[in-house]
C-alpha cells in the first residue's frame, strides 16, 4: 500500500530542549491514524515539521512518496489545536480566502464552501462575521477550511474538541466519509474513545520518541484479556495491593484495572465482595486510555529507552 | 508571487471598508481644513463690530483717534493686506466708537458697568496729560483682546504724532507722510532666482505634505502591527503558514497596508484638488497675501513617493518585527516606543529645518536612515539640496531597508509561532541567527 506520509528519524531541537527525538513512523494511504502523547510529549512540533511550518534539524519527511515542498502542501489540509479565523471577516469570506491560498479559483472555492456549510448545518449563517459565532461553530468552519482544498491528507488536531453530541456525529460522519474516498487522516487528540473507535493505527509519544506504535487492534491484542472492569458500590482497599492489581483507573463506583503479573481474577473478585457490592464484573482488552497511562508511566521512569 | 498578492488583497480590502478608514479619511482633511481656515477666521474677525467708548477731556484728541480707528488701515503702521485683486481687506476689528468728553469717577464707574453687562465691548481712559505722559488705560471684558489694545495704542500714538507735528510746522499731508506704514515684501532667495514670499507661504503646504508622510508612515506602521498581532493572537498565523511562507505574509501585509496609506493620500490629494481650490480661495481671500505664492517644487512632489514608499517599508518593517514579538496590544505599546522616537524625532526638527535647511544638523539627519525619508523630503521640498545628497539619501536608507527585512523577516518568522512571555534582546538575537 502506497504510504501518505514518512517520518524517517526525523529530530527537532530548541536549544538544548528535544523537541522531537528520532521519531519515525509511517502513514498508510487511506488510514485513520492517532499521534498521541501526553501534553508536551511533542506532538504540535511533529506536526508543524509535517506542515513545513518548521523545518527537521535532521532526518526526512515524506509525503505523498515525495520529500515534503510548499507544492506539496497544497494537498495537505490542516486543523491546528488552537482555533485560527479572522474574526472581523464573514464566514464565506474566510473559507474563500484560505482556499485560494491553497491554489484553488474564487469560484470553485466558493461552491465547496456552500456545499460543507449545508451540510456541516452552517448554511444560514455564510455571510455572518466570524466573531458573532459560537466556539462550536467556528470550530466546524475552522474543519471546513482544512478539507475545502480536498486534500489527500488530512492533520486535525483535536477536531471534536467544543463540539456538541449532535455535531460531533455529524463531524465524524464527515471523517469516516473522506476515510471512504482514500483520504488519509492524522488525528493528535487526547480523547481515548475517539482514536479507540476511529483510529487503524497509532503512535504514542512521549519525550519526543515514540514509545508505542502500530496498528490498534494488534496492540490491544497484545495486552490480552488481562484488564478487568468492575462496577461497584462501597470501597475497594484491594486496589492498593500490588500483588492482585499493577494498576487502576478509579471513578469512584467504576473501576478499570490490571492484573499484577500471575493474579488470580477469581480471588480478585473474591476479595472485592468482602468490601463492596459488586455490580458488574468483566474481563476485557485494556482500554486505550489505560495503554496511554501505563506506557507514559512506564516511559517517564525509564525515559533513555527508545 | 500569487501568495503574496491574495495576503495583500485580504489586507487591503479589509481594512478600506472598516469604518475607521472611512472616518479618518473624511475627518483628516476636514481637520487639517480647520488648522488653516479657522485660526484664520478668528483673526480676520474677531466678532463683528467692537463697540467702545474714548473718555478724553480733548475732543480734538479724541476725535483724531476715533478716525485713526475707523480707518486704522489707513495710517497704521502696517500695510492693509490686499487680496490677489489688490483690494485691501479688513484684517482687524472694526470699531464703532462714541465719544465722552467729562471724565469722572461716577462715569468711569458706569462705564465699567456697562462693559460688564457687555452694552460695550471697551473703553480707553485718556488723561488730561496725554500729551506729555502718552499714557493711555483700555478697559474691556476679555484680557485676551490685544488686538483691540494694541489698535488702541497705535491709534492713540498716530494721533498724538499728527497733532505734535501739526504743532511744529507741518502741513496735514506732509504728517500723513511722515506717519505712512511701511510697505514691505520679503523675497526670498534659492539657487533658481528669487522668489516673491513670505515665511508661512512657503512652508505651508510643504508642510501639510510633511505632515501627510509622518501621519501615514506612523499609522499604517501601527496598522501592520496590530495586523501582525492580530493573526497571532487569533492564531490564524498558523493556519496560514501551512499555505505560505512567513516571508510572503510579512510581505503581502507590509504591501497591502501600504496600498491602503497610498490609497487613502490619494484621495485626501484628490479631494484636496477639487475642493481644495475652492476652499483655498477662500483661505486665499481672508489671508490675502500670506498664501499668494504657496507653492510646493515640483522636485517635491515627484520625491514625494519616493521619500513615502522609503519611509513606509522602514517603519513597517520594525513595526511587524515588534508585532511578531508581542501577544497583545498592550504588550506592544510598550515596545513600540524605541520604534516611534526617531519618527517623532523627525517632527521635533522639521520646523527647525524647514527655516534652515542647509544645517549640518539636517545633513546628518537626513542621511540616516531612520529619520532621513522624512527629513530628506523636507529639506527637498524648502530648498533643493544637492542632487548627490539626495542619492545618497536615497541609497543608503534603501541598503538599510534591505538589511532591516533580513533581520526583522528572520524575527517576523520565529516571532509569529512563540507565545506567552516577551522576548529578552539576547533571545531577539538567537531568532536572528536561526536560519
Amino acid at each position: 500500500m502506497a504510504l501518505t506520509l514518512e517520518l524517517d528519524c526525523v529530530t527537532k531541537a530548541f536549544d538544548d530542549f528535544v523537541a522531537v527525538d528520532h521519531l519515525s513512523f509511517n502513514l498508510p494511504e487511506g488510514e485513520i491514524f492517532g499521534l498521541l502523547g501526553p501534553n508536551g510529549a511533542g506532538k504540535t512540533s511533529t506536526i508543524r515539521m509535517m506542515i513545513g511550518i518548521t523545518m527537521p534539524d535532521s532526518g526526512v519527511i515524506r509525503a505523498f512518496g515525495q520529500p515534503l515542498t510548499r507544492q506539496l502542501l497544497n494537498r495537505v489540509g490542516y486543523l491546528p489545536e488552537e482555533r485560527g479565523l479572522y474574526k472581523k471577516m464573514t464566514i464565506m469570506e474566510n473559507l474563500v480566502f484560505l482556499a485560494r491560498l491553497k491554489g484553488i479559483s474564487t469560484a470553485e472555492a466558493t461552491g465547496r464552501a456552500k456545499v460543507w456549510l449545508e451540510r456541516l448545518d452552517l448554511a444560514r449563517w455564510a455571510n455572518s462575521r466570524v466573531e458573532e459565532l459560537s466556539k462550536g461553530m467556528q470550530q466546524k468552519v475552522q474543519f471546513i477550511a482544512a478539507v475545502i482544498h480536498d486534500p489527500g491528507f488530512m492533520i486535525l488536531d483535536e477536531p471534536f474538541s467544543g463540539l456538541d453530541p449532535a455535531s460531533s456525529v455529524v463531524l465524524k460522519d464527515a471523517l469516516l466519509d473522506l476515510k471512504k474516498q482514500g483520504k488519509t487522516i492524522l488525528f493528535s487528540t487526547h480523547r481515548m474513545d475517539t482514536v479507540e473507535r476511529l483510529c487503524d493505527s497509532i503512535c504514542l509519544v512521549n519525550h519526543g520518541r515514540s514509545v508505542l506504535l502500530g496498528n490498534l487492534r494488534e496492540i490491544k491484542a497484545s495486552y490480552g484479556r488481562s484488564s478487568v472492569q468492575l462496577e461497584y458500590d462501597g470501597d475497594l482497599p484491594l486496589l492498593a495491593d500490588r500483588s492482585l492489581v499493577s494498576s487502576s483507573n478509579d471513578f469512584g463506583n467504576f473501576v478499570e484495572l490490571r492484573l499484577a503479573p500471575g493474579a488470580d481474577s477469581q480471588r480478585l473478585l473474591q476479595e472485592a465482595m468482602r468490601t463492596a457490592h459488586i455490580r458488574r464484573f468483566e474481563m476485557v482488552e485494556p482500554s486505550l486510555e489505560e495503554i496511554f497511562i501505563d506506557t507514559v508511566e512506564s516511559t517517564k521512569k525509564v525515559p533513555s529507552h527508545a | 508571487m500569487r501568495n503574496i498578492l491574495l495576503i495583500l488583497q485580504r489586507e487591503y480590502i479589509v481594512r478600506v471598508r472598516t469604518k475607521a478608514f472611512i472616518i479618518f479619511t473624511v475627518l483628516m482633511p476636514l481637520f487639517v481644513g480647520g488648522m488653516i481656515i479657522v485660526p484664520a477666521r478668528l483673526a480676520m474677525k474677531s466678532s463683528g463690530v467692537k463697540r467702545v467708548v474714548i473718555v478724553s477731556p480733548d475732543v480734538a484728541l479724541a476725535n483724531s483717534v476715533k478716525t485713526e480707528l475707523t480707518n486704522s488701515h489707513l495710517a497704521g503702521d502696517e500695510p492693509a493686506p490686499r487680496n490677489k485683486r489688490g483690494k485691501p481687506v479688513t484684517l482687524k476689528a472694526e470699531f464703532d466708537v462714541s465719544v465722552e468728553t467729562t471724565p469722572s469717577e461716577a462715569l468711569r464707574q458706569q462705564l465699567i458697568d456697562r462693559v460688564r453687562a457687555g452694552g460695550i465691548d471697551g473703553f480707553a481712559w485718556l488723561e488730561p496729560d496725554v500729551t506729555t505722559t502718552r499714557k493711555c488705560t483700555y478697559y474691556s471684558r476679555n484680557g485676551g483682546d490685544f488686538i483691540e489694545g494694541a489698535l488702541f495704542s497705535r491709534a492713540l500714538r498716530v494721533a498724538l504724532s499728527q497733532r505734535e507735528l501739526t504743532a511744529r510746522g507741518f502741513a496735514p499731508d506732509e504728517a500723513k507722510i511722515l506717519l505712512a506704514p511701511v510697505d514691505m515684501d520679503a523675497v526670498h532667495i534659492d539657487k533658481q532666482g528669487t522668489n516673491k514670499s513670505n515665511g508661512l507661504g512657503a512652508i505651508l503646504l510643504p508642510f501639510l505634505l510633511l505632515f501627510a508622510i509622518y501621519m501615514t508612515v506612523f499609522i499604517y506602521g501601527i496598522y501592520v502591527m496590530r495586523s501582525v498581532i492580530e493573526e497571532k493572537s487569533s492564531r490564524v498565523v498558523e493556519v496560514l503558514l501551512g499555505s505560505v511562507t512567513p516571508m510572503q505574509l510579512m510581505a503581502g501585509k507590509i504591501i497591502g497596508v501600504g496600498a491602503v496609506g497610498l490609497t487613502q493620500i490619494a484621495i485626501w490629494l484628490g479631494t484636496g484638488s477639487i475642493l481644495g481650490t475652492g476652499g483655498f480661495a477662500i483661505a486665499r481671500e481672508m489671508l490675502g497675501d500670506t498664501l499668494q505664492d504657496a507653492h510646493i517644487p515640483t522636485g517635491a512632489l515627484i520625491l514625494f513617493p519616493v521619500f513615502f514608499i522609503l519611509g513606509y517599508a522602514t517603519y513597517a518593517c520594525l513595526y511587524a518585527a515588534i508585532g511578531s514579538m508581542c501577544t497583545t496590544d498592550e504588550e506592544a505599546q510598550q515596545l513600540q516606543f524605541p520604534v516611534t522616537l526617531p519618527l517623532i524625532l523627525c517632527m521635533v526638527f522639521a520646523t527647525t529645518i524647514m527655516r534652515d535647511p542647509n544645517t549640518p544638523l539636517a545633513f546628518w539627519l537626513s542621511m540616516f536612515p531612520l529619520t532621513s525619508p522624512i527629513i530628506m523630503f523636507v529639506r527637498v521640498s524648502v530648498n533643493m539640496p544637492p542632487i548627490w545628497q539626495i542619492a545618497l539619501s536615497v541609497v543608503l536608507s534603501l541598503i538599510s531597508l534591505y538589511g532591516l527585512v533580513w533581520i526583522t523577516s528572520r524575527i517576523y518568522r520565529v516571532g509569529i509561532l512563540m507565545y506567552g512571555k516577551r522576548p529578552t534582546l539576547p533571545e531577539i538575537l538567537k531568532w536572528i541567527r536561526y536560519a
